[in-house]
């Protein structure tokens, strides 16, 4: 059983284990970091630290989406990233032996796979291939 | 000295008679034989007779021959010569018959003298009165025809008289009509007069409902415009109550995040950081609800409030539309009374035209009378024109002839000779 927060994309529901979550904020002052272009939105000001802000429907291929006020800030452990979803619903228990592999093309999906929450689905992200797809599409 | 011829013849055979017996005296002393002396007296006695004689005879003779010379050149119409009979110291019968002739002369003269100027006259006046006779004959034929024409005048005159006096009860008959109508009019107005003032009256008490419902609605518009403002007052409320159930919301979220950072001392805080979440998730609900609620209402109230905009519009449009009744009625009011007072005079002036028009049709009738007798009058005059044209021709006849006559009047007056030197 893990705690996990849970948002959507799209109409699909993503999960984020909160053991890489270091806190939820609310509606911090951007500042927009110059050429910067893509999935970076820009920095923000979190206690003391300039911390890059990562729109992860745009990295993930879902844009055009609303965005929640509020942001994700991940643990130290993940660059300290912070990310915009659609919309933030709440943290849950997740079942991770019910975990199942995603499909096929996912690859590139960033999906550590596919847990049953009630009559939902949820695709679990795999925080380290988020990363690295961030690293891959700054690399080229 | 006048001496009758009598006593002449008197004094002529004592003349004789004294002579033989002179000369019968004086015979013896004359130394005649004496046997001549008888034969020489009656010798002597009838050569006295017969001087004497003869002197008496030849005056008297020739007294009696220029009278009768007189007398017949009188009776040849010469009326010019006195008869001058001899100087003679003893005038007798001859010269008394002389002067009467002369005097018969002289009136004679002077009748002829009459008769001749009086013959000229005449005759001037017969030719002038033959002229006008023949231009009287040709003016009473043109009269003739003229009363003719007249005749058939007082014809067409007959028909076009019977022709006015049917048309004439047309007429009236059409007067008493518009009169019957006037009447009729003069009702209606009445009704309509009586009509529109009650109808002023409703409209009147029509427009002081409406202006009460108006005030009465802005009122409730105003109500309803405040109504509106403390429905946006609880919006705000609702708002901030939604605000403080996110923020509550998220520090539930971190709450969590950090229970399950802290592990197991973590558990007891994890339930209650869930428990507020779902508080503030009910929260948000309800403050949805209420925002949803509140949407309604105020969606409502802008329907009601602009319904009521436009009652009121339609209010005033209303009380607009009962001010133009009110008028309308007003102007309807006056117009009928105008219309009852203008048909009233319509009907008077139709009574007074029926009377007229009956005066008018007995007239008609009298003129009908009149022309027919006109028609048969001018007939007769005709006639009478007829006769007396006959007659003017006659007269013109007449006249001719009277003219021809003293014509041959003054030719025969003519033949009087008056004056001496007068030569025809």
């Amino acid at each position: 059983m893990a705690l996990t927060l849970i948002f959507t994309l799209g109409e699909e529901l993503y999960g984020l284990e909160i053991d890489a979550i270091q806190e939820v904020i609310e509606d911090p002052p951007l500042h927009y970091v110059p050429r910067a272009e893509g999935v970076l939105s820009g920095a923000i000001n979190f206690h003391g630290q300039i911390l890059a802000v990562i729109d992860l429907p745009s990295l993930l291929g879902f844009p055009g989406e609303e965005r929640d006020h509020r942001q994700v800030v991940l643990t130290p452990q993940f660059k300290s990233l912070v990310l915009t979803v659609s919309a933030i619903q709440r943290i849950v228990k997740l079942d991770l032996t019910t975990l199942q592999p995603p499909p096929e093309q996912a690859g590139k999906s960033a999906i550590r796979g596919v847990a049953g929450l009630d009559e939902m689905m949820v695709n679990l992200l795999d925080t380290d291939e988020v990363i690295n797809q961030l690293e891959n599409s700054y690399a080229e | 000295m006048r001496v009758e011829i009598s006593y002449k013849f008197i004094v002529g055979f004592l003349v004789v008679v004294v002579s033989g017996v002179i000369v019968n005296l004086a015979v013896p002393y004359l130394q005649i034989p004496p046997e001549f002396q008888q034969f020489f007296s009656v010798a002597c006695a009838l050569v006295v007779g017969l001087i004497i004689g003869s002197i008496f005879s030849r005056a008297f003779t020739a007294n009696i021959r220029r009278l009768t010379s007189a007398g017949e050149r009188i009776s040849r119409g010469d009326l010019s010569a006195e008869i001058q009979l001899k100087e003679s110291s003893f005038p007798d019968e001859t010269s008394d018959l002389a002067n009467s002739m002369n005097q018969i002369q002289e009136s004679l003269r002077s009748l002829v003298g009459d008769i001749r100027g009086i013959a000229f006259k005449v005759a001037g006046s017969a030719q002038s009165l033959s002229g006008t006779s023949q231009e009287v004959s040709a003016s009473s034929q043109e009269v003739a025809r003229t009363v003719d024409q007249i005749s058939k005048g007082a014809e067409t005159q007959a028909e076009m008289v019977e022709e006015s006096n049917r048309l004439f009860k047309e007429v009236a008959m059409s007067i008493s009509l518009v009169a019957t109508a006037a009447n009729k009019v003069v009702e209606s107005a009445n009704q309509t007069v009586e009509t529109a003032k009650s109808g002023r009256e409703l409209a009147g008490a029509s427009l002081g409902s409406i202006r009460q419902v108006l005030a009465e609605a802005e009122s409730s518009s105003q109500q309803m415009l405040n109504f509106i403002g403390q429905l946006q007052r609880i919006s705000k409320f609702v708002e901030v109550i939604n605000g403080v159930a996110q923020k509550t919301n998220l520090l539930a979220l971190n709450a969590t995040i950090e229970a399950a950072r802290a592990g197991e001392y973590g558990r007891g805080f994890a339930v209650v950081a869930e428990e507020i979440r779902k508080l503030a998730d009910s929260t948000t609900i309800s403050a949805d609800e209420i925002t949803d609620l509140v949407e309604g209402i105020r969606a409502e109230g802008q329907l009601v409030q602009s319904s009521m905009g436009q009652v009121i519009e339609e209010m005033e449009s209303g009380r607009e539309a009962v001010d133009r009744t009110n008028q309308a009625f007003s102007a309807i009011t006056e117009n009928a009374e105008g219309t009852r007072a203008k048909a009233n005079s319509i009907a008077e002036l139709a009574e007074q035209q029926i009377t007229s028009a009956e005066r008018i049709t007995r007239a008609i009738d009298e003129i009908d009378k009149v022309v027919s007798d006109n028609a048969a009058a001018t007939e007769q005059v005709s006639a009478a024109t007829q006769e007396q044209s006959a007659s003017m021709e006659e007269l013109a006849q007449s006249a001719q002839n009277l003219s021809t006559m003293s014509e041959s009047m003054l030719q025969i007056v003519k033949q009087f000779k008056l004056v001496q030197d007068e030569q025809e």
